[in-house]
């Protein structure tokens, strides 16, 4: 079961080493699926908004990916490492990209600093709400179990 | 079927993408999210490289193409940058988080510059 040791603070957000795991090759497998299974939707989902420069498909996918990714954080305790590791580092990892995303403020440069500066902002001010958010879902539903 | 077989090399290249970014997590153990950085930087490079060659003459097949877009996005990831730059907010400083941001920000969008300069 993942403990404290496998969240630090500033860490990837979920695992170090997991003790009580095992084998190796499950662990990568879980990630391995959880990334293709990530991957694959945000593959399906990658159209563009028309009229709407920067929301594109990467900026919905990464929101969604940091709110995942905040509510499993939250309740890490209450659920199997494998969870985890399908979830917060496959899933939400595969889903959510950095690098498409700085390739789309490269496209957006071209059409002016103002718009890049905003879709920067946007985007940034809007994973971390969404992280805070799948937190706080996280946390209520673990104050729900307990009382 | 050739869909499918894209879409399945799209998602081959996002769960070895996964892989490698976990497998490179658990060994560089900082308290400081490096290990992040260090993918998204190298994942936006490849992306570079990889878009500033297919725009050149380069004749490539679409399952090639789709592995490489596919790998870059599994490797690379925005919601454990979010996160850790909220962790780094409440156990440090902000200034750790405004840093962690800003040198991300700067360091991929060089790196993705970089890649399409290169293959120029």
């Amino acid at each position: 079961m993942p403990d404290e040791t496998l969240v630090r603070a500033g860490s990837t957000a979920v695992s170090k080493t997991a003790p009580a795991y095992g084998h190796r090759a499950l662990m990568y497998s879980a990630v391995f699926v959880g990334g293709a299974a990530g991957s694959l939707l945000r593959e399906l989902f990658s159209l563009e908004i028309p009229g709407a420069p920067f929301l594109t498909a990467t900026f919905g996918i990464n929101v969604v990916a940091c709110f995942v990714l905040g509510w499993l954080y939250a309740i890490r305790n209450r659920v199997h490492a494998h969870v985890l590791h399908i979830g917060a580092v496959g899933f939400c990892g595969g889903l959510s990209t950095f690098s498409s995303f700085v390739a789309e403020l490269e496209r957006l440069a071209e059409t002016g600093n103002w718009v890049v500066i905003i879709a920067v902002s946007a985007e940034i001010a809007a994973g971390l709400a969404a992280a805070v958010l799948g937190e706080a879902l996280g946390r209520h539903q673990s104050k729900e179990t307990l009382e | 079927m050739t869909d499918l077989y894209l879409h399945a090399m799209f998602a081959l290249g996002g769960g070895l993408g996964a892989v490698l970014r976990h497998w490179l997590a658990l060994r560089v153990t900082h308290d400081l999210p490096y290990s992040t950085l260090i993918v998204n930087v190298f994942g936006s490079l490849l992306l570079g490289l990889w878009i500033g060659y297919l725009g050149g003459s380069a004749e490539m097949g679409e399952e090639e193409k789709r592995l490489v877009f596919g790998f870059c996005g599994g490797f690379t990831t925005f919601s454990s940058f979010a996160y850790q730059s909220l962790q780094l907010h409440r156990e440090r400083t902000i200034y750790f988080a405004a840093g962690n941001i800003l040198i991300s920000l700067v360091l991929c969008w060089f790196a993705l510059w970089l890649g399409l300069m290169l293959m120029r």
